[in-house]
């Protein structure tokens, strides 16, 4: 991941922020930067600091220590109104004694642009989100859904080089947050701006994204691609929080030889030094079922939940309940062999008692 | 930014130190000296008299024999108005609520030109009594009854408002609860309607006791000047005694009394689940 | 079942009716009376106007008229926009301060109206101001604003909390977002404030009372002339003042209803 220095849009540098009121939200030392055109998730479980990120960037809140820049400016105190962003806020913060077409214009207002431009930058804002013929609507009288695209033509209407996005979707139901995700990532590639989104659904991260940022407690615990992060999640917590995972304690034996639930296994992973305590996590999916003899483990089954493209079965071993997705119906009672292939277990440091109760 | 919008607030501190909290200090000050300006607590020994203590007691209670003839009246009129049935409720509700933005001294006023001796219910009244022979005109004005007529009449709004309010934003569905568990039309009341209406009947018991306790605007126009309550007795002494340091500690008498009463039934509101704002 | 459900109704309206009848017969036997040609109050003498002339004659009342719709417009006017600079600096206050002066306001307004008005009249002859106008405006200011504050208070908190930082992020200055998005979003509890103040001023005596000497308004003028004896003059000045409140009263209902009719779907909507 070498990056030359000039790509780099915005640089976070040693960020930390505390409140009086205690951990909630707080930043430890953070350490960030955002390429041009990028679309940026910062993802964590609520009170992780993600929201808090996203307001120092916007500059509504200034950081105890450390600095934010902006094209190799430092904005630390620059106040928000002068800075080249604009925020979609989660749940909208619509101008209700404007319409619909005032709302988007007021940025627009503000810089004094004559009239007939606002009138087609709002006329073209329309027709990005969705909602031609909407201007004179009060804004009170539309849906969330429509409130929530009204939110992002404001902000975009201002032509800012970053869109930051406070977990706009939160307020929507399902299918409809489905339809706006497909919609906020091409308008971020027709557009070609960066956005930075803030969201706690790792769903939400997963679909989206180029870079996803995993933070907890202030910290960043994983930056990459969704695909790395599903993949090679650094330590048990991201594994936790995305995607579905069983999660175990091990012991690592030497380089590439690990053991957990009583047997030995290959991997991939090497430098943990000989016998030390390790976490190992296997995705669900990774898992196969087969007849006991042909299994490196054994196991009883002790629910089937179909899920539609999979059943999903706990299967417990020895020592451990594994949840195990396959295509393969087995019967609950039933004996059967799993097993896994080296470059799926994945070796972690051991932070297990660290991991959220729900993944 | 937060450094600005704070100052937005310094002309309400600075109006509020200067006319509401120093104020109250001169009160104090005042109450804790003697026409000298030493320090003394006399004016509060003095205040212990019989005559000023009867007179407390009087406001209390003519004060709390207002209330509970407002509370009789408001109760079932405030329980009404929250009936399905009726039309135009909209400005049904309007036309209680008229009432309270009439200017005070008009209201009692009204009340002064159909009680004196050729008003319209003096008036009334004694035609009737004459017919059954009556030889003697009865007065209406100037003892109790009137002073007390001209407060419930001047606070009943009060009272019908917040019993409204609470019982408007009660639950329909409670009370169909009630009935589908076996309770009866008077069980539902007493066991359900009364209990969940306490907190307006608190804050309406709050809003006449303490008008009705410190009046003198009542007694002297309806009382005449032989029944004096405990207003009229602070205002005597600013305004025609000239015993600021008496007057003061009397104040504060009022004061204390106010916030006790206050207290007390904040105590019953709360407790009592909500209150209504 | 039915028929109890109306026999219950009918008792409803005889006491709604009996209620308002006791709330109503003073004011309108005055108002009846203020057209008396006779100056008796029990009997009627013939209709006239002449309490009406005598009124619009007599310089003292108009005077006292003048003072109070003086004393209300200005002491409307700053304790609206004292009261709500107020309320909107609350915000950025920490919750030890807050409570400190929702407190003291509490304690304002909680003070009997005879205590407020001796305790303004020692200020203000500690201060050596003459009791007067001036002295009454400071009064009816001071016991305004708390009214006005926590009308405007509950507007502020519903408004979106990020509406303010919504609008500097959008490029507006801190001053800019005050004046074109905060005022414009809490404008409904600010007017509601401002016209509150403004009868609780037209309608104060006791504060006045205290706080005046020579300049009178309508209640003190009316406190004073009642003392003396009736006087069907007051009627008729009763009676104009009544209906300027009417009629006040009526066009904010009237108004109010048709904002609230205005967005009738609103909750259709957001809720669908």
């Amino acid at each position: 991941m070498s990056v030359v220095e000039s790509e780099h849009l915005i640089d976070l540098v040693d960020l930390s922020k505390s409140y009086d009121g205690g951990e909630t939200g707080a930043l430890k030392n953070l350490n960030l930067y955002i390429r041009k055109k990028e679309f940026v998730t910062l993802l964590g479980p609520s009170g992780c600091g993600k929201t808090t990120t996203l307001r120092l960037i916007a500059g509504f809140e200034t950081p105890t220590t450390g600095k934010v820049f902006f094209d190799g400016v430092d904005v630390t105190d620059v106040p928000p109104h002068k800075r080249r962003v604009n925020t979609v806020f989660q749940k909208y913060a619509l101008f209700t004694h404007l319409n619909v077409y005032e709302n988007i214009a007021f940025g627009l207002r503000l810089k004094k642009e004559p009239q007939n431009k606002v009138d087609a930058k709002v006329k073209q804002m329309l027709h990005l989100v969705g909602l031609n013929g909407f201007e004179k609507r009060r804004v009170d009288t539309l849906s969330g859904g429509q409130q929530q695209r009204v939110a992002i033509a404001r902000a975009l209407a201002n032509e800012p080089e970053v869109l930051l996005l406070d977990e706009p979707l939160g307020a929507l139901d399902l299918k409809l947050r489905k339809e706006m995700q497909v919609e906020l990532k091409k308008m971020q590639q027709e557009l070609g701006i960066t956005f930075l989104y803030v969201t706690h659904d790792q769903e939400e991260a997963l679909t989206m994204s180029d870079t996803i940022v995993v933070m907890k407690d202030g910290l960043v615990q994983q930056i990459g691609t969704p695909t790395d992060i599903y993949n090679e999640p650094k330590n048990a917590f991201v594994a936790a929080f995305i995607g579905e995972s069983n999660i175990l304690r091990g012991t690592m034996l030497k380089d590439e030889l690990v053991n957990f639930d009583g047997h030995d296994f290959v991997c991939v992973d090497k430098g943990f030094g000989e016998n030390k305590p390790v976490d190992v996590v296997i995705r669900p999916e990774d898992l196969k079922v087969s007849e006991p003899a042909d299994g490196q483990i054994t196991g009883v089954v002790q629910s089937v939940v179909f899920k539609g493209v999979h059943y999903e079965m706990m299967i417990a071993s020895n020592g451990f309940v594994w949840k195990v997705h396959s295509t393969l119906c087995r019967e609950v009672g039933d004996t059967v062999g799993l097993s896994v292939i080296p470059f799926d277990i994945h070796i972690m440091k051991p932070t297990l008692n660290e991991t959220p109760k729900e993944a | 930014m937060h450094r600005s919008q704070k100052s937005a607030s310094l002309p309400f501190i600075v109006w509020m130190v200067l006319f509401t909290i120093v104020p109250i200090i001169l009160v104090i000050v005042y109450a804790l000296q003697n026409g000298g300006g030493d320090f003394t607590l006399q004016n509060f020994v003095d205040f212990a008299d019989p005559i000023y203590i009867n007179v407390l007691l009087r406001s209390i209670g003519i004060a709390l024999l207002c209330t509970a003839v407002c509370l009789l009246i408001g109760y079932p009129t405030a329980y009404f108005l929250t009936h399905k049935g009726l039309d135009k409720k909209g400005i049904l509700i309007l036309l209680f609520i008229i009432p309270m933005w009439m200017n005070f001294l008009v209201r009692t006023y009204a009340w002064l030109t159909l009680l004196e001796s050729n008003g319209l219910i003096t008036s009334t009244v004694n035609a009737i009594r004459h017919l059954f022979g009556a030889q003697d005109d009865v007065r209406l004005l100037y003892n109790y009854g009137a002073v007390l007529m001209g407060m419930v009449y001047n606070y009943l709004p009060f009272m019908i408002l917040p019993l409204y309010t609470a019982l408007d934003k009660m639950d329909k569905k409670v009370i169909e609860a009630a009935e589908d568990l076996g309770a009866t039309k008077f069980q539902v009341f007493v066991k359900v309607v009364l209990p969940l209406s306490l907190p307006g009947i608190a804050s309406g018991i709050t809003m006449v006791f303490m008008p009705a306790v410190t009046t003198f605007v009542i007694s002297r126009l309806l009382g005449g000047a032989q029944f004096k309550l405990f207003g009229d007795l602070i205002e005597q002494q600013f305004l025609f005694t000239g015993d600021w340091n008496f007057g003061s500690a009397m104040s504060l008498v009022m004061m204390a009394l106010l916030l006790i009463s206050m207290g007390l039934m904040n105590r019953f509101g709360d407790r009592e689940g909500g209150g209504i704002l | 079942m039915k028929n109890a459900k109306k026999e219950r109704n009918v008792f409803a309206r005889i006491y709604l009716a009996l209620v308002l009848l006791f709330l109503y017969l003073p004011i309108l036997t005055l108002t009846v009376f203020s057209f008396n040609a006779s100056k008796s109050r029990a009997v009627w003498g013939g209709f006239s106007l002449k309490w009406y002339i005598s009124l619009f004659e007599d310089t003292d009342i108009l005077q006292a008229l003048y003072v109070t719709l003086g004393v209300a417009i200005l002491s409307a006017i700053i304790s609206t926009v004292i009261g709500t600079l107020g309320a909107i600096g609350f915000s950025s206050m920490n919750r030890g301060q807050k409570a400190l002066w929702l407190n003291v306001a509490n304690l304002n307004m909680l003070t009997p109206d005879i205590v407020t008005g001796v305790s303004l009249m020692i200020l203000f002859i500690f201060c050596k101001l003459n009791l007067g106008f001036f002295t009454m405006l400071l009064a009816h200011v001071s016991f305004n604003i708390p009214y006005v504050m926590f009308s405007v208070l509950p507007k502020l908190k519903q408004m979106n909390a990020h509406a303010y930082e919504a609008a500097m992020d959008l490029g507006a200055s801190p001053a800019q977002a005050l004046v074109k998005i905060v005022i414009p979003e809490i404008m409904p509890g600010i007017i509601s404030g401002a016209i509150l103040a403004f009868t609780l001023s037209l309608d104060d005596f006791v504060i006045s009372f205290f706080t005046t000497s020579e300049v009178q308004n309508l209640s003190t003028l009316i406190y004073s002339m009642a003392k003396l004896g009736i006087n069907p003059t007051i009627n008729a000045l009763s009676t104009l003042m009544f209906i300027a409140v009417l009629s006040l009263l009526l066009v904010l209902n009237r108004r109010s209803a048709l904002v609230e009719r205005k967005k009738p779907q609103h909750h259709h909507h957001t809720t669908a």
